[in-house]
């Protein structure tokens, strides 16, 4: 069964699974240097330095309101990447890599069909499900794109 | 010439009968044999006779000198015994008579006994309470000897007769002498007649007195700290000593090292716990580079790139087992040095209570024995010693009895009065520190006072 993936980073919040594609991840740091910004929303938990760059951390917990156990350290950031543009999610442990081979397609849940456009697929293996979301959408409904307000701001302004 | 020459050839001419002159030697050869035996046999009795003389005139000459020198020889065997510790089978040798014999056998009990220490401590506790009891009674005006028949039983009893036969002053009253006629009134009718008289004994006498108790009661005040463990003497003596504590202070000294040096464990427990902590980081961070390598390679799909992050992520595990158990072991030892304080503790608590209801008898340390049994004998000799000085016969002391009966009589006292004074200033303030020095026997007190 091709799931057109190598592999996904897994990870868990609370009593969901998550999973990442290895082809979206840029790569895991530690979260325990996080800075944080002034005049942020919640979900941003701050931004980390992962080669050179800034990228900004999101707290996918809080933005998906799921509760999770008080972890003894900061957690981890497991970094997003596509194309030149990248963003992290905060994770409490650090991600499991799980090969492609022992993971094949679950069907979808009731969970998953509330999460609407932001959800994308369910992967399994022998002992779990993880849930593939759209990470990218998540972000840009927290940190919309340059262009995309603006464009928004200009079709309203013509509609009106 | 030719005569002569026919008598040679008479004497030897042939075929006569033998002349008597052979017979005649022989003859003179036994009897001088015998005379010679019997001539040397009385000289051997002569000699004899002579040394025998000789052996009863030098022994009469040197039995002064033996019967002289057998004081010394028992001294010595006295010091043997000591320096051996005595012995509960020895006997008294036979050169130890009366009290001699009295001496060896109360040293070599004393000696035996000191070796059970409780049995010395109680001996010498005894001994104290006897003093205590008699300077009370001396105080109170009271004979001892007649109140208390323990004293009189006891070892005081010549200490006490000599004093009394002495009838010191200081015995009754703490006055300087002089002063109870102030207070009372002066002259022969304002006293008693059973009143004590000043000393007879010269000042020379209440000098080694005086000289002879203090140093019996600093003997006892040492041996009683030493046995007892100095509860209520001067701290200053001896509280350094380890020998000279008590149990609980024994038992007190052993937690606090126990427990110092389980501190300075766990402090290294603490600081072997901090660098347990950084190696842990070490190998989170080995961990995350073992996956960030096998994210790579997943994604990559090379070969030799996941070869090289599955010996990371092995590396990482290997770092993440050492991790763990040193992490493990170290929360062990924290634990058990934790219970181990805790019983530490506990068993002082008990080992307390258990001496208190022991009675609290204070039991010395092994090393502090020889000392004690050292001491003990001591004592013993001084005690001896000063008993000896007190009991002696009469001396020639300069109008005591002249003092005792001009004061008996109806002639004014003061003149003698003041040439006691004059004469003998030391017996009578001897005499008063003497009698103070008994009173000091109790724990504690101040003897210099």
């Amino acid at each position: 069964m091709n799931l057109g993936t190598r592999g996904a980073l897994t990870f868990r919040l609370g009593d969901y699974c998550f999973a990442v594609r290895v082809e979206e991840a840029g790569g895991v740091l530690d979260a325990d240097r996080l800075a944080q910004l002034p005049g942020v929303c919640d979900p941003i938990a701050g931004v980390a330095a992962f080669r050179g760059e800034m990228v900004p951390v999101v707290n996918l917990a809080q933005y998906l309101g799921i509760e999770t156990s008080a972890s003894p350290g900061p957690g981890y950031a497991l970094v997003l990447s596509r194309g030149m543009d990248r963003f992290a999610l905060l994770v409490p442990e650090m991600p499991i890599l799980i090969p492609g081979r022992e993971l094949r397609e679950a069907p979808r849940g009731n969970t998953d069909s509330e999460l609407g456009d932001l959800f994308e697929s369910v992967l399994e293996n022998d002992q779990d499900q993880f849930h593939c979301l759209n990470y990218w959408r998540i972000f840009e409904t927290i940190i919309p794109p340059a262009g995309a307000t603006a464009g928004r701001n200009a079709s309203t302004e013509r509609g009106n | 010439m030719p005569a002569g020459r026919n008598n040679r050839e008479d004497d030897v001419r042939p075929g006569s009968s033998p002349p008597p002159t052979v017979l005649i030697t022989l003859i003179a050869a036994i009897c001088a044999g015998l005379a010679g035996t019997v001539a040397s046999g009385l000289m051997a009795w002569i000699a004899i006779g002579a040394a025998a003389l000789g052996g009863a005139y030098f022994a009469s000459r040197t039995t002064g000198m033996v019967k002289t020198s057998s004081d010394a020889t028992r001294a010595r065997r006295l010091l043997l015994l000591v320096d051996r510790g005595g012995s509960p089978d020895s006997k008294t040798p036979s050169e130890f008579t009366d009290e001699w014999a009295q001496l060896y056998e109360k040293v070599n009990r004393l000696l035996v006994e000191s070796r059970a220490l409780p049995a010395a401590v109680s001996q010498v506790e005894q001994f104290r309470n006897q003093v205590e009891r008699a300077a009370e009674l001396l105080r109170n005006g009271k004979d001892p000897l007649v109140e208390s028949p323990e004293i009189r039983a006891g070892v005081l009893l010549p200490l006490l007769e000599s004093l009394k036969g002495s009838a010191s002053l200081p015995l009754v009253s703490h006055l300087r002498l002089g002063e109870e006629e102030e207070l009372i009134g002066a002259g022969g009718d304002a006293l008693p007649p059973d009143w004590p008289m000043p000393s007879e004994r010269s000042g020379a006498d209440f000098t080694e007195i005086h000289r002879g108790l203090h140093e019996l009661v600093q003997e006892i005040e040492s041996l009683r700290s030493t046995l007892g463990g100095g509860g209520n003497g001067d701290p200053s003596r001896g509280g350094d000593d380890a020998s000279l504590r008590t149990p609980a202070q024994l038992v007190d000294a052993v937690v606090l090292t126990a427990a110092d040096g389980i501190e300075d464990l766990a402090a290294g427990l603490m600081r072997a716990n901090e660098l347990a902590s950084v190696a842990e980081r070490v190998t989170n961070r080995a961990t995350l580079l073992a996956l960030n390598a096998a994210l790579e390679a997943t994604r990559s799909g090379s070969e030799a790139f996941a070869a090289i992050a599955e010996e990371t992520r092995r590396l990482a595990e290997f770092a993440r087992e050492a991790t763990d158990t040193i992490s493990r072991l170290s929360s062990e030892i924290e634990y058990k040095v934790g219970e181990t304080i805790t019983a530490i503790h506990a068993t002082s608590e008990d080992a307390k209570t258990s001496l208190a209801e022991m009675g609290g008898t204070p039991l010395p340390a092994n090393s502090s024995a020889r000392n004690a049994r050292v001491q003990v004998v001591r004592v013993l000799d001084r005690s001896r010693e000063l008993l000896q000085a007190l009991g002696e016969p009469d001396r020639p002391s300069p109008g005591s009895r002249a003092a005792i009966s001009f004061r008996s009589s109806a002639e004014p006292p003061k003149p003698e009065q003041d040439d006691v004074e004059n004469v003998s200033p030391p017996a009578d303030k001897s005499s008063v520190e003497g009698l103070l020095l008994i009173e000091g026997l109790k724990p504690g007190a101040n003897l210099e006072s």
